[in-house]
């Protein structure tokens, strides 16, 4: 553990804390401000991201590579919708409850080249909260504790928010395609 | 890091649409330094970025101390009081059987001097386990075996030990011992004994239709005020099983003038081990049966 600390405390590790901060600050706020359209609100979002960050510096290879700019995006979304649930506890979602794993989950089946362009279209309606999830787990590749510990839940938490996503995603698919099916 | 995790085709495309919908989401955020033009960071979130750049990674290690090592703070606590528990548990059972033996070894000690015993038998005996009851798995597994020292009331229930012969004798574990069972009966060829000339025969019978083991090693016990107590003696004999064919009977003959005898003392019993089971046969002495008769005379 210590030797983990240490290793965060290098000054490889600080300089390129510093590097993204200057180089995505304004990008991010900007990312954050969309969502939450409140400019303050927006930078505590930047905020939280950046402490988020430096838990998980080596998710980041190269400082300039899209796949950074991608993550830390990712991160500051995370972030606002984490404030705005704060500001709308009514929406909270109840994660003590855990979804029945694979009762009704068909989404694989959806999964398909066919539905591409469907699935694209889902993505992009998908809500917030759970399609960072979705990012933290297919796009970077990180276990559900990396991702509870970004997301400030619990690595069971991030499990439940995963399948309710899957589910929500299911849902919107079908939807979409008796939609598509009746046009 | 999970990255080595293996997705399904499916799941690989949709990490490739999920890729696909960052990048069309990110292309319509203007480049940093348009948005730099048009957005000047708050002083409180300059100050606080500043902080944190200085001491974020303090902060953040402050935040991984408290998230990993509290629990384990609390974990230790647990198991430190776990330990004091079990460490006071340890040392009052580890007291407690330290001075019952050196009680134990006191009264060998004297009982055996009282009993003109050599002190190396009587020691021997304190630390042998208890074996005529732990053969038959009787219910006095725990008493101890007979012996030149005085019996541990370890059965007694904490019951007060009977001056006897010099010695303190304590109740037997088993009161209640039947003189016959199912397939076996037991006899002494005469209840009333001379002093003079204390041995008896004690006729075991196999009523029976198998053939049973009993063992040639007897206990003797006495009894006051209706208690009987167990009274140790060693026949210094091998113990052996031995068999009686069914429908049979044998004849043993005991010498009990190696046993410490108050002839005063009212009945006496013999117990023996059959099968897995006790059968005791009563006696007594000519002039505590004297007395008794005169007794009931009157």
């Amino acid at each position: 553990m210590f030797l983990f600390l240490a290793l965060l405390d290098s000054p490889e590790e600080q300089e390129k804390f510093t590097e993204l901060y200057h180089l995505y600050r304004h990008f991010m706020w900007y990312v954050a401000n969309q969502k939450l359209q409140d400019e303050h609100l927006a930078e505590d979002a930047v905020q939280e991201a950046f402490l988020a960050l430096t838990g998980h510096l080596d998710q980041v290879e190269d400082t300039h590579s899209p796949r950074t700019k991608k993550f830390l995006a990712t991160i500051v979304r995370s972030k606002a919708v984490d404030i705005l649930r704060k500001a709308k506890p009514e929406e909270e979602l109840d994660e003590h409850v855990l979804p029945e794993k694979g009762h009704g989950d068909i989404l694989e089946q959806y999964l398909t080249k066919e539905n591409y362009n469907r699935l694209v279209s889902c993505i992009l309606e998908l809500e917030d909260c759970y399609r960072v999830v979705f990012e933290y787990k297919y796009v970077y590749q990180m276990g559900d504790a990396e991702i509870g510990d970004i997301l400030g839940i619990s690595a069971k938490n991030v499990n439940v928010r995963y399948f309710r996503a899957r589910k929500k995603l299911q849902k919107m698919i079908q939807e979409e395609g008796e939609r598509f099916g009746k046009a | 890091m999970e990255r080595h995790e293996t997705f399904s085709e499916g799941e690989k495309l949709l990490a490739g649409i999920l890729d696909e919908c960052l990048d069309e989401d990110l292309s319509f955020v203007p480049p940093e330094r348009e948005i730099a033009r048009t957005h000047r960071f708050s002083e409180s979130f300059e100050r606080a970025m500043e902080e944190l750049l200085e001491t974020g990674q303090d902060m953040e290690r402050e935040q991984k101390i408290r998230r990993h090592f509290s629990p384990r703070y609390g974990q230790w606590a647990a198991c430190i009081l776990v330990f004091c528990v079990c460490g006071w548990l340890f040392y009052q059972v580890g007291s407690s059987i330290v001075g019952s033996g050196a009680d134990k070894s006191a009264e060998l000690e004297s009982a055996a001097e009282d009993t003109m015993e050599e002190p190396a038998e009587a020691e021997e005996e304190a630390s042998a386990p208890a074996d005529v009851n732990d053969a038959a798995g009787s219910a006095d597994a725990g008493a101890p075996s007979g012996g030149a020292g005085a019996e541990e009331p370890s059965e007694s229930g904490g019951q007060d030990g009977w001056p006897y012969c010099g010695m303190t004798i304590y109740p037997s574990g088993r009161q209640e011992v039947p003189e016959r069972l199912s397939n076996v009966t037991t006899l002494v060829n005469c209840p009333v004994l001379d002093e003079e000339n204390p041995v008896l025969f004690l006729t075991i019978g196999n009523t029976g239709e198998e053939d049973i083991v009993y063992r040639n090693q007897y206990e003797l016990e006495v009894q006051f005020d209706g208690v009987w107590y167990r009274i140790p003696w060693e026949s210094g004999e091998e113990e052996q099983w031995l068999t009686l064919e069914a429908g049979m009977a044998v004849d043993e003959e005991i010498d009990l003038s190696g046993y410490p005898i108050d002839y005063d003392a009212g009945q006496y019993r013999l117990i023996t081990h059959v099968e897995q089971e006790l059968v005791s046969a009563e006696f007594t002495f000519g002039e505590a049966f004297t007395e008794k008769m005169e007794q009931l005379e009157e």
